[in-house]
């Protein structure tokens, strides 16, 4: 079984990526690959759903420090849910969580994109 | 008391790797099996390991530029107190500022790094960097919540 999976799909507008299992820096490229790939696409609703994610390191966490600002720039935001307590926790020592949105579950996490237009 | 006189002058535990990514997973499987054996609750163990996934991550793709045929030492030292743990290596010594990280900075510059050390520091209580025989050292020490 690989260590790290990605999947995305865009749900009422919102493209929605999927991470599961360990995320260091030996996988972080494929996670950037796939964000470069949706906001190519003009999708600037991006939800991280992690709530199969068991492992993340700075490597990962700088993807979405790196992109955040474009993507808000044009309207969009980042947010994440679904975390686990730990992989939370370890957002949550950067500081990342009080400048980040952070949802409990993928539903409201949407809804809460809805007011903003999904592409550009 | 000097850790010196805490941790053995000898570790415990010992592991030489080649400065390849796809070994981070090995090491951070590895300590936080020896923390756990070492009395640290499993969210500590986790931490620590984060804490040592961060150092070797830097030490390969900055002092080692991504080579993947260089060598990195993780010395475990194991006391009641605490654990002490040495990442010996060549290469470029580290790039280390004192200066506070400031994500909101980080985000209008677009970085996607300089969050490890931060880590690093925020969950060890020690993080040290020196030369020990024309090697760089990152020395990081985490005491028990008990003492």
């Amino acid at each position: 079984m690989k260590n790290f999976q990605i999947r995305s799909k865009i749900v009422n507008g919102v493209a929605v990526l999927y991470l599961k299992g360990h995320l260091d820096a030996h996988q972080v490229a494929r996670f950037e690959k796939e964000l470069i790939r949706l906001i190519k696409e003009n999708n600037f609703n991006i939800l991280v759903n992690g709530q199969d994610l068991n492992y993340i390191t700075s490597a990962g966490m700088g993807i979405i420090m790196g992109y955040i600002d474009e993507v808000r720039e044009k309207g969009g935001d980042i947010k994440l849910c679904s975390l686990s307590e730990r992989v939370y926790e370890t957002f949550d020592l950067v500081g990342f969580t009080e400048i980040y949105d952070f949802i409990e579950n993928e539903q409201v996490a949407i809804e809460k994109f809805s007011h903003i237009p999904a592409k550009a | 008391m000097k850790n010196s006189a805490i941790f053995p002058q000898k570790p415990d535990f010992s592991i030489t790797i080649l400065s390849q990514t796809q070994l981070l997973k090995m090491v951070v499987e590895l300590t936080r099996h020896i923390t756990t054996l070492f009395n640290f609750s499993a969210a500590e163990a986790q931490k620590i390991s984060l804490a040592i996934d961060e150092a070797v991550t830097n030490v390969i793709k900055h002092s080692y530029g991504n080579e993947t045929d260089q060598h990195i030492t993780i010395e475990y030292f194991l006391a009641t107190w605490g654990i002490k743990i040495r990442i010996f290596y060549r290469g470029l010594p580290p790039d280390i500022s004192d200066e506070e990280i400031n994500v909101s900075k980080m985000i209008k510059k677009k970085r996607k790094g300089g969050l490890g050390v931060k880590l690093m520091k925020t969950i060890m209580d020690s993080v040290t960097y020196e030369n020990v025989d024309g090697e760089n050292c990152c020395e990081m020490i985490k005491w028990q919540k008990t003492i």
